[in-house]
């Protein structure tokens, strides 16, 4: 698992922002992506439908019926792009047996020929990394990394690629779905118009095993493409996958990237997320969220589940958490973070620099530095843009010189989103700084906190959720 | 730290809901009728029955909220999942047909609570479609359910009415533990859709999405089990109430033709004022289902489908999704419009709902019973066989019901 550089973060090959829903973006993409499997020579001809194959006979060298296919196994360990077909598992008579993909001949449109007319039937064994692609992949949901959409594979298809029968595409049309409904003689025909490159699908490991369903909470394999998505992409894919592919993909994540997600999501899908999962694990992904963030997902969480949560905080975050809990969620208070930087008027900007610079993980939230004075009250408010041009004139300057004319702009705790608003509007300015009663500072609302509480947001339809 | 008792209960009220809910939506305006019509045609005789319905109906809900807490995936998905395409599909189309018959059971029950106000449906019925649509379409259905579901707690009074219309308690008791059937068509018919009512597919796909939406963990699953038995039973228990109250007010006058006559039921508690009292909690029952039902087809569909994504609420990201939602409103209105005793158009659409039950049942039980999905939470030998005995029963007596009507078609009966 590889975590992306800051380096390579800004040059996400994405060709339209991250939370639009537009459909169209969809139908093009996967046009460019059906090009590409169908650019290899030969490989239009060669793929075949798994759907269409399932039930078909299997072969020996002399070309008798020795059974009828049951399930393709396949291997999703060792980082393979595409992965290769292991063997298959036949229905001889009553009794299900396991060929090797050594023995595999040919695999036909509606038939399977294996090399040998000499077969030892080996008894069925799922070995770790391997799947059942009828039974574990085929109908159940996968993440299109590219298209970034959670999908439901109506189809998979496989191929010879480099000498071996491999998995190379999923297929999501609903003509594919028609034509497993129909007649069993349109099975086979390959209708590969939106089919989508394997090498751009996040499979899940699921044969979760029911009796213990953390030890399956692991992707044998991770999609770089993962990585590369917008917190908002995460965020929708999250939203639409069930419980255990959701804990999958966020295992596969980073701490931060799985934080950043989360802020994005939607409340009632973050509050269901936060609930489904283990205390400890919500407790985690909670604490490396944004402390605003973090407290509007507490909010939602019944008081019980909450109390639960916020004892495996660690201490001191909790403690930020809990006071930030304390005010009402439509004012100052309650839309603030607390990711506040501050600076002692005598301190040199180079000080400062560093300071800002140790607090980059929260860089959405970096807009300005709040300085106060020796007793801990706000004197003022310094831009970063401010702080930049005094280093690189002076990196002496002390913060004291940066001070401007006028008071510096503050709003109290309990004041209502509307008047944040307005006095944002009046000052033009891209921040503010909460102060309490005693003239410390509490927190900074920034402008699009104030935006997140003003603008209505319209989710997804939801199963009414009365009493809770 | 508070004492552990306490701190459960907690725990529980975070868990409850979906079942409680679940039980109030299913006495909607298909319930109320055909309990009253039970009442009016054959007294105390079809307590028995609902004791059965009452196991199976537990059953069900249990196995349910065990499949949804242990997977966390809902009905449809799941059965996409573990059954061949062409049996989803079935299964799929099986319950839209049910609930479009269910729309036309709460457009029926607007219809019929309006015009105990003396407002013609041809008025009542587009106006009520159209509230519905935009209420749910523009997000402010949130606060429109909570009036609606205050509404039904009016058939709260149907117990009190039960005990003030003093019933023939040993009538009561005796029909409750002994059989007291009638072989008649008309109770065949009766029984079928007190099934189908009770039972109703929807209830179980709505059960199965509400638990998935709460996020309940399996270790949780034991507050999940109460709630969905705890629900189970009340409504049991208000359905009984309600034979038991139009039993003893009208019961022998035969089968319900008129909301009037139904509204008699509640005299005992309400007296003059028993018709406006059956009125307002009919109109709060049917708007609250004639909103979730349509839903709850679009989301088992787009589950199936495997487009999640289109569970949103702009007509542009999701045509497919909000044309079924708009579909079901229109038909349920358009069918109510057709001229025709009301009543009886109701009880006919739960004898539709009570032929379509078994098929969500008998996927359930399978489900439920699978080791590969469930491992150690799966049914046990007990309620495998229970759950398959209630299963085959239900479905026997809908069976048999479909084949008297096929015969019938042709004369042989």
């Amino acid at each position: 698992m590889t975590t992306p550089t800051p380096a390579d973060a800004p040059n996400r090959p994405r060709l339209l922002p991250g939370r639009n829903r537009n459909p169209d973006r969809l139908p093009h993409q996967r046009r460019r992506r059906t090009r590409r499997i169908l650019a290899q020579e030969g490989v239009f001809d060669a793929i075949v439908s798994l759907a269409g194959l399932l039930g078909r006979p299997v072969r020996n060298q002399r070309g008798q019926e020795i059974g009828r296919l049951e399930d393709v196994v396949a291997r999703w360990a060792d980082g393979q792009v595409y992965p290769p077909v292991s063997g298959l598992v036949i229905r001889v008579g009553r009794r299900v047996a396991f060929v090797p993909a050594s023995a595999i001949d040919r695999v036909g449109h509606a038939e399977v020929s294996l090399r040998s007319s000499r077969l030892d039937l080996r008894d069925v064994e799922r070995r770790t990394g391997e799947v059942l692609l009828a039974r574990d992949v085929l109908d159940h949901q996968l993440v299109d990394v590219e298209g970034v959409q959670v999908i439901r594979a109506a189809d998979l298809y496989l191929a010879e690629v480099l000498g071996r029968i491999r998995l190379v595409g999923a297929d999501v049309s609903s003509a594919t779905l028609l034509r497993r409904l129909g007649p069993r003689r349109w099975r086979p025909r390959p209708t590969p118009d939106r089919v989508i490159d394997w090498a751009a699908i996040q499979p899940f490991n699921e044969p979760v095993d029911p009796e213990n369903p953390a030890a399956g909470v692991r992707l044998n394999t991770t999609n770089e493409g993962l990585h590369r998505l917008r917190p908002g992409e995460l965020a929708d894919l999250l939203e639409d996958l069930r419980r255990d592919e959701r804990r999958e993909l966020l295992a596969a994540l980073s701490p931060d990237e799985a934080a950043d997600a989360l802020e994005e999501m939607q409340p009632e899908d973050l509050e269901q997320l936060l609930r489904e999962s283990d205390p400890v694990e919500a407790a985690r992904l909670l604490a490396a969220m944004e402390p605003d963030e973090a407290v509007d997902a507490l909010r939602d969480l019944p008081l019980a589940v909450r109390a639960e949560v916020l004892r495996h905080i660690p201490p001191r975050t909790a403690l930020g958490l809990r006071e930030l809990l304390g005010y009402d969620e439509d004012e100052a208070g309650g839309i603030m973070t607390t990711a506040l930087v501050t600076a002692k008027s005598g301190e040199k900007v180079k000080k400062v620099t560093d300071r800002l610079s140790d607090a980059s993980g929260h860089d959405v939230d970096l807009d300005a530095v709040a300085v106060v004075d020796a007793t801990g009250c706000l004197v003022g408010d310094v831009t970063v843009l401010d702080i930049l041009l005094a280093l690189r004139a002076d990196s002496d300057t002390r913060m004291s010189a940066l001070l401007g004319e006028e008071d510096v702009v503050t709003v109290s705790p309990h004041a209502s989103a509307n008047e944040v608003a307005a006095r944002l509007i009046e000052t033009r300015r891209h921040s503010m700084v909460v102060v309490g009663e005693d003239g410390r500072p509490l927190g900074r609302i920034l402008a699009d906190d104030v935006l997140d509480a003003l603008v209505p947001t319209k989710g997804r339809f939801h199963f009414p959720r009365l009493l809770s | 730290m508070k004492p552990l008792a306490s701190r459960r209960w907690l725990v529980y009220l975070a868990a409850a809901g979906p079942g409680l809910i679940a039980a109030a939506a299913g006495n909607d305006a298909g319930g109320i009728v055909t309990y009253s019509s039970a009442g009016a045609q054959f007294v105390y005789r079809t307590l028995f029955l609902m004791v059965l319905i009452a196991i199976a109906y537990v059953i069900v809900q249990e196995m349910v909220a065990r499949l949804s807490v242990h997977t966390g995936k809902g009905l449809a998905a799941l059965i996409r999942e573990e059954f061949d395409l062409r049996l989803t599909a079935f299964a799929i189309i099986a319950f839209a047909i049910a609930n479009v018959g269910l729309m036309v059971t709460e457009f029926g029950g607007i219809a019929t609570s309006f015009e105990l106000f003396h407002v013609s449906r041809y008025i009542s019925v587009p106006i009520a479609a159209v509230a519905i649509w935009s209420l749910v379409l523009f997000g402010s259905y949130r606060y429109a359910e909570r009036v609606f579901l205050l509404m039904t707690v009016v058939f709260i009074a149907y117990p009190i009415a039960a005990v003030l219309s003093h019933p023939d308690w040993k009538a009561v008791a005796a029909n409750t533990v002994w059989p007291h059937f009638v072989a008649s068509r008309s109770f065949l018919l009766l029984s079928v859709a007190l099934i189908g009512t009770t039972i109703t597919p929807y209830i179980q796909l709505y059960e199965a999405g509400a638990v998935v939406d709460k996020g309940v963990k399996p270790s949780e699953y034991h507050f999940q089990r109460v709630d969905a038995i705890v629900g189970a039973v009340l409504a049991i228990f208000v359905a009984m109430a309600i034979i038991v109250a139009t039993g003893a007010t009208i019961g022998g006058t035969g089968p319900l033709t008129s909301a009037t006559t139904a509204a008699k039921g509640l005299e005992p508690v309400a007296g003059a004022a028993a018709s406006t009292l059956f009125g307002v909690g009919l109109l709060g029952a049917s708007a609250l289902a004639a909103a979730v039902v349509p839903l709850s087809t679009s989301y088992a569909v787009a589950e199936a489908l495997g487009v999640e994504r289109s569970v949103s609420s702009s007509f542009r990201q999701a045509p497919v999704f909000l044309g079924i939602f708009t579909f079901q409103i229109l038909v349920g209105a358009a069918v109510v419009l057709v001229p025709g005793n009301l009543i009886t158009l109701i009880l006919n659409t739960q004898v539709l709902e009570g032929v379509i039950t078994p098929v969500t049942l008998i996927l359930i039980l399978v489900l439920a019973n699978r080791r590969s999905l469930l491992g150690s939470a799966a049914n046990g030998r007990l309620s495998r066989t229970l759950g398959g005995v209630c299963i085959v029963a239900v479905a026997a007596v809908a069976a048999v019901y479909v084949l008297l009507t096929v015969f019938g078609w042709f004369g042989l009966s």
